[in-house]
């Protein structure tokens, strides 16, 4: 059966959220980011920025020098995070089929509709436009894969300091055809280092990879090569995942400035830890193995993990591991550039409980108490004692 | 020293001391067994510093001596000859055993004797309680599978054996189920146990008395359980057999408490069928962190039998449903428990029928075997989690 799959994403998510806070940002470069001086680094910027060459993931700082008038906007995750809840809304509203990628990205099958692919597309640009005022892409095709492509190519055709505002068509028996004349490097699983050894094969586009005999490809890149054979022909039937199963929940920092203070990287590993533990809770997941990531100054990083007899979500315990964990790796002084915390190894909801021991009732009561606080009051509305940095009198 | 002896005898010997033989030690003298000359017999010892274990080998000595040999080597081969006199002759010079037997003759390497350290014997001031084998072997088998096999909480690895009048109580827990076996101290015992209050209580550890139960399988007299005055180790004596133990130092928590005094549930159950379905529903359960729950019915009538049901459930691979007839006094309740600890503590319950007594989905279950009073076995429930 021929599927019908959209891909939509948002163009510049960040900036347009800014951009209906303060009205003044529009039309100009700005960037939605960490501040320069300390590191920081672009999550997103608006198009007129990205006619002086800025993109996401560029260091503020050398954004900044590529456009001195850049306007740099601190970000406000929680402000995206609702907006982006009410896109997704928005999404459902029209099939619970929805695969949520990101925070802005989605794919939808709407195989089942009975209106053409293009026009459901379309109804869905201008509903989201018209309801939430967030300039959107979409990529029309018969898999995820075209789908996700055609709208990265749709966006990129956009005149040059203009939101995209696109819509990609790629009708069915078409795909390969489409994909052809792109560059390997657009094609998924495709890295740099992947995309180095095609070039040196002399495949530069994914036509070139199509007319590969399979062989050749399973030969040269072994499981993988079977993938990029069926991929460049524009074959993919992963189905659209409703479900997201997560195999791990983290929460990582990087500090502005390398850390070396004790007492400020408990701190900092006692509200991640407070962050995952609250997520697993809405997630209604218990794990048992809890992970403590670091990277010292000079880039090289280490995570060492242990396994509890016990799966948990709460906070405490999740901390009091990933401190010993830090206590272990931590020679006093280091200094300390990303610190993060994860639980994996997700099992049942169950707990044996201990002849000796509180079995944990109060801390459970005490966790409860905090969630239904935070739900109402916002996430700053209670804080525990020693997550307040000490004051000396 | 120049020994004969009979091969069987030898081997036999060797497979009680080996398994206080160390597997990986610093110390290599440790992975040997030390061979030596005693009063007319060839005493066999072997030592990892936790349990140390001597044995009595009837030999022809011819001259006196003592030499150690690695442990697993000398016991292979010894295990391989024919049942026929094994002659052993060593070398004093190059430290080196001569042994032959049929027409087989090897030389093996070993060890200065005097490396070797020195398992304390007993001593006139020693405390001797004598025990019977039968009922000892029946104590241990009953509560050392409670004792923790890991090591974070040292005294859990252990077992409580306490004296209290003319009562010896065996108990082990390892902090989520707890085993306790009570029997009667013959006369002797408990008059010894009267003149000497210190050694009222002590922590033996789990693996010793594994041991013990093993190397005590055909003794038929009293066990003599040697307490020395310095209190850190305790000898087991027998017939040509002797065990010595280090003792676990610290305090065993007060068990006594967390046996509920009461319950508002109580179930008689057949041990068997429970058994049994249990282990049908552990095939289930062992893919979901061995949840397996009982919904305990009451029919409420008193001339009709209750129901026990079993379930178990498996994300991945489905579920089971089991039920049995049981007769009930109380409400119904329904409580989740590791599989894998009924299992355990169903396999030893000698008993056609069994008590189950429990209060709520949180409170500890109660397990007595009817017509075995010494015996009570708790295991705290798995408490299912989320809202």
């Amino acid at each position: 059966m021929i599927r019908k799959i959209l891909h939509l994403d948002l163009d510049a998510f960040f900036c347009a959220v800014e951009e209906q806070r303060d009205p003044s940002l529009v039309g100009q470069p700005f960037a939605v980011g960490g501040r320069p001086d300390q590191r920081g680094v672009v999550a997103s910027c608006s198009y007129p920025a990205r006619t002086f060459g800025i993109h996401s993931a560029m260091p503020m700082a050398r954004a900044v020098r590529l456009c001195p008038q850049l306007i740099v906007v601190p970000s406000r995750h929680q402000a995206y995070s609702t907006v982006s809840k009410q896109v997704m809304a928005q999404l459902h509203s029209m099939t619970p089929l929805v695969e949520q990628l990101s925070i802005d990205e989605a794919f939808l099958d709407v195989t089942d509709l009975p209106d053409p692919a293009e026009q459901l597309a379309r109804q869905l640009q201008v509903t989201i436009l018209d309801k939430l005022a967030l300039p959107n892409s979409l990529g029309v095709a018969t898999n995820k894969l075209v789908a996700k492509i055609a709208n990265n190519v749709g966006k990129a055709s956009a005149l040059k300091g203009r939101t995209p505002n696109a819509i990609t068509v790629v009708p069915a028996g078409h795909e390969a055809a489409f994909l052809a004349p792109l560059p390997v490097s657009e094609l998924w699983g495709v890295g740099p280092k992947t995309a180095e050894s095609l070039v040196r094969l002399g495949l530069h586009t994914i036509g070139d990879i199509a007319r590969q005999p399979e062989k050749d490809l399973v030969r040269r890149f072994g499981k993988h090569g079977l993938d990029l054979a069926r991929r460049a022909k524009g074959i993919d039937d992963r189905p659209v995942e409703t479900e997201h199963e997560a195999k791990s929940i983290s929460q990582e920092t990087t500090f502005a400035q390398d850390v070396t203070d004790r007492e400020k990287l408990r701190i900092t590993l006692r509200r991640q830890s407070e962050q995952v533990g609250r997520r697993m809770r809405k997630a209604e997941l218990f794990g048992s193995t809890v992970r403590l990531k670091i990277r010292w100054a000079d880039f090289t990083t280490l995570t060492r993990q242990v396994t509890l007899t016990q799966p948990t979500q709460l906070d405490n315990e999740i901390y009091e591991h990933v401190l010993h964990l830090f206590d272990t790796v931590w020679p006093d002084g280091k200094r300390v550039r990303l610190i993060g915390v994860g639980v994996s190894n997700f099992d049942a909801p169950a707990r044996q409980l201990e002849l000796w021991g509180n079995n944990n009732e109060a801390d459970q009561r005490l966790q409860d108490t905090l969630d239904t606080l935070r739900d109402r009051f916002g996430n700053q509305a209670i804080r525990r004692g020693n997550q307040l940095k000490k004051r000396r009198s | 020293m120049k020994v004969s002896c009979l091969q069987e005898n030898l081997a036999k010997g060797l497979s009680i001391v080996g398994r206080a033989v160390a597997s990986r030690s610093t110390l290599p003298v440790l992975s040997n067994v030390l061979m030596k000359t005693d009063n007319g017999q060839l005493k066999l010892s072997a030592n990892n510093f936790e349990l140390g274990i001597n044995c009595w080998v009837g030999a022809k000595i011819d001259t006196e001596g003592a030499i150690t040999v690695p442990a697993r080597l000398l016991s292979e081969f010894v295990n391989s000859l024919p049942p026929e006199r094994i002659d052993m002759e060593l070398d004093e010079q190059t430290q080196t055993l001569n042994l032959r037997c049929a027409r087989v003759e090897s030389n093996i390497k070993g060890i200065d004797a005097d490396e070797f350290p020195n398992v304390a014997g007993v001593s006139e001031d020693d405390i001797i309680i004598k025990l019977e084998p039968e009922s000892l072997r029946l104590m241990i088998k009953q509560v050392v599978f409670a004792a923790a096999t890991d090591e974070s909480r040292p005294v859990f690895t252990g077992v409580l054996v306490r004296f209290n009048g003319d009562t010896l109580t065996m108990a082990a827990a390892d902090g989520f189920r707890l085993s306790v076996k009570a029997t009667a101290l013959n006369q002797s015992a408990s008059q010894v146990v009267e003149d000497h209050s210190e050694v009222s209580s002590l922590i033996i550890p789990g693996r010793a008395l594994t041991e013990l139960s093993r190397v005590s399988g055909d003794q038929e007299q009293p066990i003599e359980l040697v307490v020395t005055p310095s209190r850190r180790q305790v000898i087991f004596r027998m017939q040509d057999v002797e065990l010595v133990s280090q003792l676990i130092e610290g305090d065993f928590p007060d068990y006594t408490r967390i046996i509920p005094k009461g319950h508002t549930t109580r179930s008689v159950l057949e041990t068997a069928s429970f058994l049994k379905a249990v282990r049908i529903s552990h095939l289930f359960a062992r893919d979901s962190a061995n949840i397996v729950k009982l919904e305990i019915s009451p029919s409420g009538d008193e001339l009709m039998n209750g129901r026990v049901t079993l379930v178990a459930t498996s994300a991945e691979l489905g579920d089971n449903v089991s039920d049995m007839d049981a007769s009930i006094d109380g409400e119904a309740v329904e409580v989740a428990f590791n599989a894998k600890y009924l299992i355990d503590v169903l396999s030893i319950v000698d008993t056609p029928q069994f008590i189950l007594e429990t209060s709520s989905p949180s409170s500890p279950g109660v397990f007595r075997p009817v017509g075995d009073d010494g015996f009570t076995h708790v295991i705290m429930p798995m408490h299912i989690q989320g809202r």
